[in-house]
């Protein structure tokens, strides 16, 4: 097998989900989606620590992404629970919620031209509560807005 | 523990044990009792001065001969308080100039020396004597006063820095004190600092003296590069001569500056002229002699104390113990002389149409200091022997006057014009009496103390006239002004003597119904110095003695003049003018009041009056001339300094608030435009690595 | 300007319009179009790597590389985010199979089970947590579309134009590791491991032991960042429990107050809490 073609294709590989990931986080709001464009350029750099390491016939490489799987997981735990904690709050995934940093006298960011309102309900997989249905709470589902 | 050397430490620190003392507890645990340690430490000073007086009298006792060649000296090296090597003093530039690099070598010493010979301790004398007395009248003067506590630590702190001048052996260390009396003067002038002519008078004299002071420390540093040294005493090692001092031994032997070989006359005339115009302004001659009667405006007893007996002798004091530079350098002490001369003259002028009594007092004083610089400007030993005792009589019946005239404004609520009150003669007695026996004194009557010292002043004067033919004209001029002076001085002391305890009784409403003698703290010491005024001139023949063992003052060039004898036709000069004088005041105060008017337009007619009330408008010259210009000066300063230093200054704060201004908009506070930011600088970054 | 350079100007600005147009915004997306671009683009991109040699792994790394990367670029821009973890999820497998074609065993395994085991579905979980219902207007705009996706796409571009300058040069045989150079001329790699592990110092990650390899090297060179990649683990559940007990005990604290005000004024209702 050629070693430098595998390294060659590996590492485009991995710049391509790098460069992709990039995109993601730089163009979507959702903050989720966000997050996964994050990972995925974890995945890029993963990709490119894995031929490095075949190519010198290292360890060390494969060592780095497990040490990296284990940040992204901690990333994920972390992130997650912030997210959740917004979306408690705000009622919305949007990141343009957070534009308190913005200097003083600055107009608050507000959309201009929202898209027109999609004709057709998004079908959504719902999970279904296990076991006996607990009591619901009224608050709970009053409070959250519909994203 | 009795030694000399005992009271030469002792005079100095015991006042300032005193303002140490009174400054910490003043003001909360003593307030009423502040006098306390600032007399009793002033006092046991002065006891201490006349044991030293004494102790060096009785060296100078051994050969008996008046004018003897014995020279009194006695040193007290205290500490070090600067030393720098030779190395530090010259970088090395001067080495091409063969003269500089041999004065290179000396090392910048400054010790803490205290030296007696006969002519500090006579200044000691007078000055812890008169300064006990005032101490003391103070206590009756400015009882109430809310300042008391500062008023004893000021003086007590005066005292200390006019005995240290008188005790150092050393141009650094008399400079330090020349400074301190000009602070401890500065703040007892504006001691009522609320009163705003107070404080604007105080502003006035330290400017003033600062003008003066600039000059005495060019003199000083000028001393340093060509004589290579600041001690008034040779510098001993074992008992080897290392550096001959400025007013050494070796210089005293030899009678010159030979021994330095920068010492030009014409570099000793610039040193001497720099330390006169010092003297100048500490002893407030013309040109810088407006500080003075403005001074008046402190309180009294510190008029009596610092601005006639003693701080400002300290130029008399200063241009006596520098004798042998000015008699080396041969042109300076004519500039003195005649200096002294016209201010005595002018300020006479002045005085006679003043209504203010301490005003008239203030040029008084700056008249007879002119006098003691005419008599120092003689360059003889008798002169310096005149100007000296004129220093000391002056001292007692000036501050005799000064104490008498606070007396009067006690008991006048204040009011000093003598326009506003009269025919006190009855209603303070004692204030009366003293008043005319320094009167006297001051018109220079026989037997006071002012005709001896006047007389010797003028015999010298006399003696100068015929002495070298080349100043001969010139002394003889300066002899007859002289007793022009003298005339005004006789008639002006008289005029507000008169003016003040004769004629109908008239008592300003501000007395009120208290007009009445002063408590016997303040008649006590009047007496004293009224006794004094009347028997110091006693001590004349014993005073040019003693005078004589100075070591500054018994050097070879200064014998050749003989001492000045008694001359029966300056005595009798004297006493006619004096009488003159008196008669005329009597004439024109007591006989016929209308004469007074009448002189008084005639004067008008001729512009004298105005010249004279005017005090020669030497404030307003100095006002369109110096002070103008300055202001002008400083405010365009200001201007520049407002559009050009601070415009700079704020566009240095303004562009970044601008560039600010520009890049604000893009802090929208949206994460994801940071990080775009960020992509686009790496690409950027990374487009340059990979290039 | 050499060919090659054209050709990835040309892979550059056909990517960066792709996947402009595949990102959402409002209006017409023509979302076939991008895609079409994005595919010729990657495809030009990956036409630039020399063939491997061996027809199986190169038929494999054409087919794996390009699911991870068009999954990725569909992850990235489908509107609804449960497609958009579901596509993520498809990245993930894809990027386990390179990792296998590596070699890589362990790690394709890890990666399946980490990511697309857990973290997808606590992504997933949130997701469904946060119960959106309909479509967001957010999921349908982005941020500077086309200044993002020329940024992304001009980054990889010059990644792999550089690579392959340098990679595709003659000389960079000469710097090839000597164990390598030594499985070349053996033949392909799985042949012969233990004359290439003896002589690059005991490492052959080709070797038959793989996992067990990995784990000694893990535990014994690598210890230190494996204990600091545990602690940090247990500090970030700590932290997430932390985070969302404190919400919990706000949101509560709200409910009350929300609940207090419904009391007192029946008109409000429980949205105020939010």
């Amino acid at each position: 097998m050629n070693e430098v073609s595998l390294l060659h294709g590996f590492l485009t590989i991995g710049a391509l989900l790098f460069g992709i990931g990039l995109i993601g986080f730089l163009s979507r709001r959702n903050m989720i989606v966000m997050f996964l464009a994050v990972e995925m350029m974890i995945q890029g750099v993963s990709v490119s620590f894995v031929a490095w390491g075949r190519y010198h016939n290292n360890w060390d490489g494969q060592v780095m992404v497990i040490v990296m799987l284990a940040v992204a997981a901690c990333e994920a735990a972390i992130a997650m629970a912030l997210i959740l904690m917004v979306f408690e709050r705000s009622g919305k995934l949007d990141i343009a919620v957070h534009q308190r940093y913005r200097e003083d006298n600055q107009p608050e960011y507000v959309d201009r031209d929202l898209p027109p309102p999609e004709d057709k309900a998004q079908v959504w997989p719902n999970l279904t509560p296990a076991g006996v249905e607990p009591e619901h709470d009224p608050e709970e589902t009053a409070y959250r807005s519909h994203v | 523990m009795f030694e000399l050397t005992t009271w030469m430490v002792l005079i100095p620190a015991l006042p300032l044990a005193a303002a140490l003392l009174t400054a910490a507890l003043g003001p909360r645990l003593l307030k009423n009792k502040s006098h306390l340690p600032a007399v009793l430490c002033i006092a046991a000073s002065f006891v201490c001065a006349s044991i030293l007086l004494w102790q060096v009298y009785q060296q100078t006792d051994d050969d008996g001969v008046p004018g003897g060649s014995s020279r009194v000296e006695k040193r007290l090296d205290l500490w070090t308080w600067a030393a720098v090597p030779a190395a530090m003093t010259h970088s090395g530039d001067s080495a091409t100039d063969a003269t500089t690099a041999e004065d290179s070598s000396f090392d910048f010493v400054i010790d803490v020396t205290l030296r007696t010979d006969p002519l500090s301790a006579i200044m000691l004398v007078m000055v812890t004597f008169v300064a006990t007395l005032v101490a003391v009248y103070s206590i009756g003067y400015m009882n109430d006063d809310p300042g008391y506590w500062r008023f004893f630590t000021y003086v007590s702190l005066f005292v200390f820095s006019m005995t240290m001048l008188v005790s150092v052996s050393n141009f650094a260390l008399l400079y330090v004190f020349w400074e301190a009396v000009g602070v401890c003067s500065y703040l007892l002038i504006g001691f009522w600092y609320q009163k705003p002519e107070a404080s604007a008078a105080g502003m006035k004299a330290f400017l003033v003296n600062r003008v003066g002071d600039f000059g005495f420390a060019l003199g000083v540093f000028l001393i340093w590069t060509t004589l290579g040294t600041l001690n008034f005493h040779d510098t001993e090692v074992d008992g080897v001569i290392t550096q001959p001092g400025v007013f050494g031994q070796q210089v005293l032997s030899d009678g010159d500056y030979s021994s330095f070989p920068l010492a030009t006359a014409g570099v000793l005339t610039a040193i001497c002229l720099l330390l006169f115009v010092g003297a100048c302004g500490k002893s407030a001659q013309w040109p810088l002699h407006v500080w003075l009667p403005d001074a008046m405006e402190g309180p009294t007893p510190v008029s009596a104390l610092i601005h006639a007996a003693t701080m400002v002798t300290a130029g008399v004091y200063m241009v006596a113990r520098c004798t042998p530079l000015f008699v080396a350098s041969g042109a300076a002490p004519i500039v003195v002389a005649c200096i002294g001369c016209l201010t005595a003259i002018m300020a006479g002028f002045i005085a006679i149409t003043q209504t203010d009594l301490k005003r008239i007092l203030a040029y008084s004083t700056v008249s007879q200091l002119g006098f003691m610089f005419l008599a120092l400007g003689t360059a003889s030993l008798a002169g310096v022997v005149a100007g000296m005792f004129h220093l000391f009589t002056h001292a007692f019946f000036k501050a005799c006057l000064f104490l008498g005239a606070g007396s009067v404004m006690h008991a006048m609520g204040g009011v000093i014009d003598i326009r506003r009150f009269g025919g006190l003669r009855k209603l303070m007695p004692v204030t009366h009496a003293t008043f005319l026996l320094g009167c006297l004194a001051l018109a220079g009557v026989i037997p006071f103390a002012g005709f001896w010292s006047k007389d010797a002043v003028l015999a010298a004067v006399h003696d100068a006239a015929h002495g070298d033919p080349s100043t001969n004209a010139l002394f003889t001029t300066l002899y007859w002004l002289a007793w022009a002076a003298a005339l005004c001085t006789a008639f002006y002391t008289f005029r507000a003597f008169f003016q003040t305890f004769y004629g109908e009784e008239e008592i300003p409403e501000e007395a009120g119904h208290h007009a009445h003698e002063s408590p016997s703290t303040m008649t006590i010491p009047l007496m004293l110095l009224g006794f004094l005024a009347l028997a110091a001139g006693a001590l004349g023949p014993w005073f040019s003695n003693f005078l004589a063992h100075t070591p500054s003052l018994s050097m070879e060039r200064l014998r050749g003049a003989e001492h000045a004898g008694f001359h029966w036709d300056v005595a009798i000069i004297g006493t006619v003018i004096s009488v003159v004088g008196i008669g005329a005041a009597a004439f024109m105060y007591l006989r016929s009041p209308g004469t007074v008017s009448a002189l008084t337009d005639t004067m008008k007619a001729a512009w004298l009056y105005q010249l004279s009330y005017g005090k020669l408008f030497f404030d307003q010259l100095y006002s369109v001339f110096i002070i103008w210009p300055l202001k002008i000066l400083a405010h365009i300063f200001y201007v520049l300094d407002m559009l050009l230093i601070d415009g700079l200054v704020n566009l240095c704060g303004w562009l970044p608030r601008v560039f600010g201004a520009v890049l604000r908009p893009m802090q929208i506070g949206l994460v994801q435009f940071y990080a775009l930011a960020m992509v686009l600088g790496l690409l950027v970054l990374i487009g340059i690595l990979l290039r | 300007m050499s060919s090659e350079s054209l050709l990835y100007a040309a892979a550059t600005v056909l990517g960066a319009v792709g996947m402009w147009l595949l990102l959402p915004r409002p209006g017409e997306r023509l979302r076939w179009g991008g895609a079409a671009m994005s595919v010729v683009a990657l495809g030009l991109i990956l036409s630039q790597i020399s063939p491997l040699g061996d027809m199986l792994s190169q038929s494999m790394f054409v087919v794996l590389g390009s699911v991870t990367v068009i999954a990725a670029a569909a992850a990235v821009t489908f509107r609804n985010p449960v497609y958009c973890a579901i596509w993520f999820a498809m990245m993930l497998l894809g990027t386990a199979g390179l990792f296998l074609l590596q070699g890589a065993h362990f790690l394709g395994v890890a990666t399946i089970v980490v990511y697309a085991g857990a973290i997808l579905v606590t992504l997933l979980f949130v997701l469904m947590l946060a119960n959106p219902r309909g479509n967001a207007p957010y999921d349908r705009l982005s941020w500077e579309g086309p200044l993002s996706a020329t940024a992304g796409i001009v980054l990889v571009g010059m990644l792999t134009m550089t690579l392959s300058s340098v990679l595709k040069s003659p000389t960079l045989a000469d710097d090839l590791p000597s164990a390598l150079l030594t499985a070349q001329a053996v033949g392909s790699g799985n042949s012969d491991t233990e004359q290439a592990a003896a002589r690059n110092g005991g490492q052959d990650i080709l070797s038959e032991h793989h996992s067990a390899s990995l784990g000694g090297r893990m535990f014994s060179a690598h210890l230190v960042s494996i204990e600091v990649a545990g602690v940090l683990l247990f500090a970030a559940l700590v932290g997430a429990v932390a985070i969302i007990a404190h919400s919990r005990s706000v949101r509560s604290d709200k409910q009350t107050l929300a609940g207090k005000q419904a009391m007192q004024t029946p008109s409000t209702n429980g949205r105020a809490g939010a």
